[in-house]
């Protein structure tokens, strides 16, 4: 992972870590804490970048391997061979674009994936979602539009939908 | 979160088979309507069911959702001001809740139950909005209740199928507001045509039309 941009402030110490998460640094909740807090969410394994509750960052994010955001983000998200995680206490204003996105806390921005978007019951989007297949569990808020697209690039895909929604607001 | 079980889960806890869904004489009607339309835009203002999602992925429709029916029945605190002595309509707000649509891009929407869990004089800029966003020729579905039933105010309901309607809870509130007459729809779209589709549910199926320009 590398960062574009500066996260801000104190939060610096954290973003520096935010790769190294097989043993997260003081500030990243520890993923037993995680599973422990959340119930049914998902474990945290060793590929994961973990960005802890207690963490503020913003920027844009690309790179390899999945993500799991538990505080709050700001920014763009680009992992398009990865696993994106939004957990019940995550709070994202952002692009999110990866190959899967599962979304348990709030979402506000256009969400794109290659497989599959899953906005689970405790999760918030406002946003537009582009994916081969969608799955929203009852209980879910989701406002803005949905494109099931299977014949076209993820990239070209994300793209129109990007000037679709620049040209509404 | 809203206390709502998924079609899915409903099936399963009732232990019963999965309904079939009620017929629906006005879907039936919309989509031999839209037949000619490789992918209708549609807005959904209910909630996001995967079964509607589903069905409507199948039909190639491109689905815009601004869930208004469940802020309405289960927070709906936040609509109303009561700082005078009268609480008003926080019409202006309720509004701003629509997901902004370009002008004339749709060619359906979905209003469900809405008109009938909104006071009347929202009715006009609410309708006035919908239609602002249908193409000429595009329409505005709608379940009204009949004069009969008193309770059902949060009933929800999901695409089972292009034609059918699945539907959940409606058993306990009673309705607030008086009876959407038909004379009251007609004269929210005084240049558009009404249909109603009688059915045995207590409710009636209405597709509001906006006028093609054609004068048909």
């Amino acid at each position: 992972m590398w960062w574009e941009k500066k996260p801000r402030g104190n939060e610096a110490q954290d973003a520096g870590h935010a790769s190294a998460a097989a043993v997260p640094p003081a500030g990243l909740d520890k993923p037993s804490d995680l599973a422990a807090r959340n119930g049914e969410m998902p474990t945290v394994n060793s590929d994961q970048t973990v960005v802890g509750r207690s963490t503020i960052l913003s920027g844009e994010l690309s790179g390899k391997g999945d993500l799991l955001i538990e505080g709050q983000f700001q920014g763009t998200v680009n992992l398009p061979e990865n696993c994106v995680t939004v957990g019940s206490g995550g709070e994202v204003k952002a692009e999110l674009h990866a190959r899967h996105v599962i979304v348990h806390g709030a979402v506000t921005g256009n969400i794109s994936a290659g497989e599959k978007i899953e906005i689970r019951k405790t999760g918030h989007v406002v946003g537009d979602l582009v994916s081969a297949a969608i799955a929203i569990e009852d209980g879910a808020f989701f406002k803005g539009s949905i494109d099931i697209v299977r014949d076209r690039p993820l990239q070209e895909r994300a793209a129109v939908a990007s000037r679709a929604v620049g040209s509404e607001s | 979160m809203r206390p709502l079980t998924e079609p899915q889960d409903l099936r399963r806890s009732t232990g019963a088979k999965p309904p079939a869904g009620r017929p629906s004489p006005a879907l039936d009607w919309i989509w031999k309507y839209l037949s000619d339309l490789p992918s209708p835009r549609i807005l959904d203002c209910g909630p996001v069911w995967q079964a509607t999602v589903d069905v409507l992925v199948r039909r190639r429709a491109k689905i815009h959702v601004t869930d208004l029916l469940t802020p309405l029945l289960f927070d709906e605190a936040q609509f109303w001001d009561r700082k005078g002595k009268v609480a008003t309509f926080r019409q202006d707000y309720f509004l701003s809740q629509m997901l902004p649509m370009e002008p004339e891009s749709l060619n359906a929407i979905f209003a469900w139950s809405l008109l009938d869990l909104v006071p009347r004089d929202v009715h006009a800029p609410l309708v006035e909005k919908w239609f602002s966003f249908l193409r000429p020729g595009g329409l505005l579905f709608c379940i009204l209740r009949e004069p009969r039933l008193e309770k059902g105010m949060d009933t929800l309901w999901w695409l089972e199928s292009l034609t059918t309607l699945g539907s959940r809870g409606g058993e306990v509130r009673r309705f607030t507001y008086p009876v959407v007459t038909n004379r009251e729809v007609e004269n929210l779209a005084p240049e558009g045509s009404v249909k109603n589709f009688l059915t045995r549910s207590g409710r009636r199926e209405v597709v509001v039309l906006r006028s093609d320009g054609s004068g048909r």
